[in-house]
């Protein structure tokens, strides 16, 4: 954990991946994720709901946990997972009719990160290749948005995008704002703060 | 080398290829007497008066800008062979006209500072900006094609036009490597973007190559 505290940030192949994003605050959100969890077994003194009236969860019980905690739990075998709601059918199925148009970040602000995540606990090969045809398919939208709104902020295509798509998104629009304000030029020097103030008297 | 502007997105502002951009050389003509001046990129002069010699843009400015030169506008920069750059980015959507790698810095440098040395300035900076238009599209263009890629070959696009695009570019190939790649999906679960390092500068290397050839 220590030595990857210096390279969270850039991440050059780390020997240690598990704590590469150590610091990177997209990677906790993503852990906060809620995943539906089966409990295997009974754990006394626990309290994953805050409306259950007693302070243990029984066996077979059904939750919803966040990813870090369902992911360790089920390396203990304690739980078993089942897909998120964003990565099921119905979603799926919306997703194939027009991905573009899919408000994604109401059903998960990470889709992209997420579905990587849990896919390989999960053991579902799919959502692999759906992240990709989705990605393909909403790529072109956030190009071209990202290029003819240079300075008016789109708010409505853009209340759809993941938190991955808006970075890409607004990456893409600030290069180009700062080529336009370059090109239309303006003053070249620009004076220092300091200058130009009436000098103060010492004593 | 990373942009100082915005290390995070690893972009270099245009402020800064516009300081690269000054260090292409171009012709003046002095019209004072000087000693050679010696930099650590070599040495320029000695100046006589009506006397053409190579300088830096950046010295040709500022020696234009005191009034002990006039600057002579690029081979490029003529009317003829804008409107045959210009014609050719019409006619061809898919590649890429040869133009200098710096084009759209030093033609803002020089109409900005020397506009009374190039001849039909009005032609020329419409030009210029035709060309300019054309080829910002067809790099649009281009990357609306991209599907699954991980590595793009993108021949003669100039500093100006990568470094717009970079940030785009560089992130979106990593998704795309990313989730097109079972093996980095499998044994990732937390290290969200392996090896960015080898994707990252794909797109600016090989469009850089360009303007090394033609030096």
């Amino acid at each position: 954990m220590e030595n990857s505290r210096e390279t969270g940030s850039t991440n050059d192949g780390d020997a240690s991946p598990r704590n590469a994003n150590y610091y990177d605050i997209d990677d906790i959100l993503v852990e906060g994720e809620l995943v539906p969890v089966v409990f295997y077994k009974s754990a006394n003194g626990v309290k994953v709901d805050p409306s259950a009236e007693k302070d243990s969860v029984e066996e077979g019980a059904k939750v919803e946990l966040p990813f870090w905690l369902a992911q360790e739990l089920y390396l203990r075998q304690a739980v078993s997972l089942s897909i998120p709601t964003c990565f099921n059918q119905n979603t799926r199925r919306e997703i194939q009719a027009d991905a573009a148009c899919v408000d994604l970040k109401s059903r998960c602000p990470y889709f992209y990160e997420f579905g990587c995540k849990i896919a390989p606990l999960v053991g579902d090969r799919t959502i692999g290749k759906m992240l990709l045809s989705t990605f393909q398919m909403r790529y072109k939208e956030i190009l071209t948005k990202a290029h003819t709104t240079a300075y008016a902020p789109a708010s409505k295509s853009l209340a759809v995008l993941t938190k991955e798509e808006t970075s890409l998104h607004e990456a893409a629009r600030s290069s180009m704002a700062a080529f336009k304000k370059w090109r239309i030029g303006g003053p070249r020097f620009q004076r220092a703060s300091v200058l130009g103030r009436k000098r103060k008297s010492t004593e | 080398m990373a942009g100082q502007s915005d290390p995070h997105i690893s972009l270099f502002s245009p402020q800064e290829i516009e300081f690269m951009a000054e260090d292409e050389l171009v012709e003046i003509v002095p019209n004072i007497r000087m000693d050679p001046l010696n930099f650590i990129s070599g040495d320029f002069g000695p100046f006589f008066p009506q006397i053409p010699a190579k300088v830096p843009l950046w010295l040709a400015v500022a020696l234009k800008k005191r009034g002990k030169c006039t600057i002579r506008p690029p081979q490029w920069m003529s009317i003829e062979n804008l409107t045959h750059v210009l014609e050719g980015e019409r006619e061809d959507q898919g590649a890429f006209q040869a133009v200098p790698f710096h084009y759209i810095e030093i033609s803002r440098l020089l109409f900005d500072h020397a506009r009374d040395d190039i001849p039909d300035i009005y032609m020329v900076r419409s030009l210029i900006e035709d060309i300019r238009d054309v080829r910002l599209h067809k790099v649009e263009t281009n990357l609306e094609k991209f599907s699954a890629t991980s590595a793009v070959k993108i021949s003669h696009l100039s500093a100006m036009e990568v470094n717009v695009v970079r940030p785009f570019v560089v992130r979106s190939l990593q998704a795309f490597y990313k989730h097109d790649n079972p093996v980095v999906m499998a044994d990732l679960d937390s290290s969200s973007d392996i090896q960015p390092q080898v994707r990252q500068p794909q797109v600016p290397r090989n469009a850089q190559r360009q303007p090394l050839k033609r030096r």
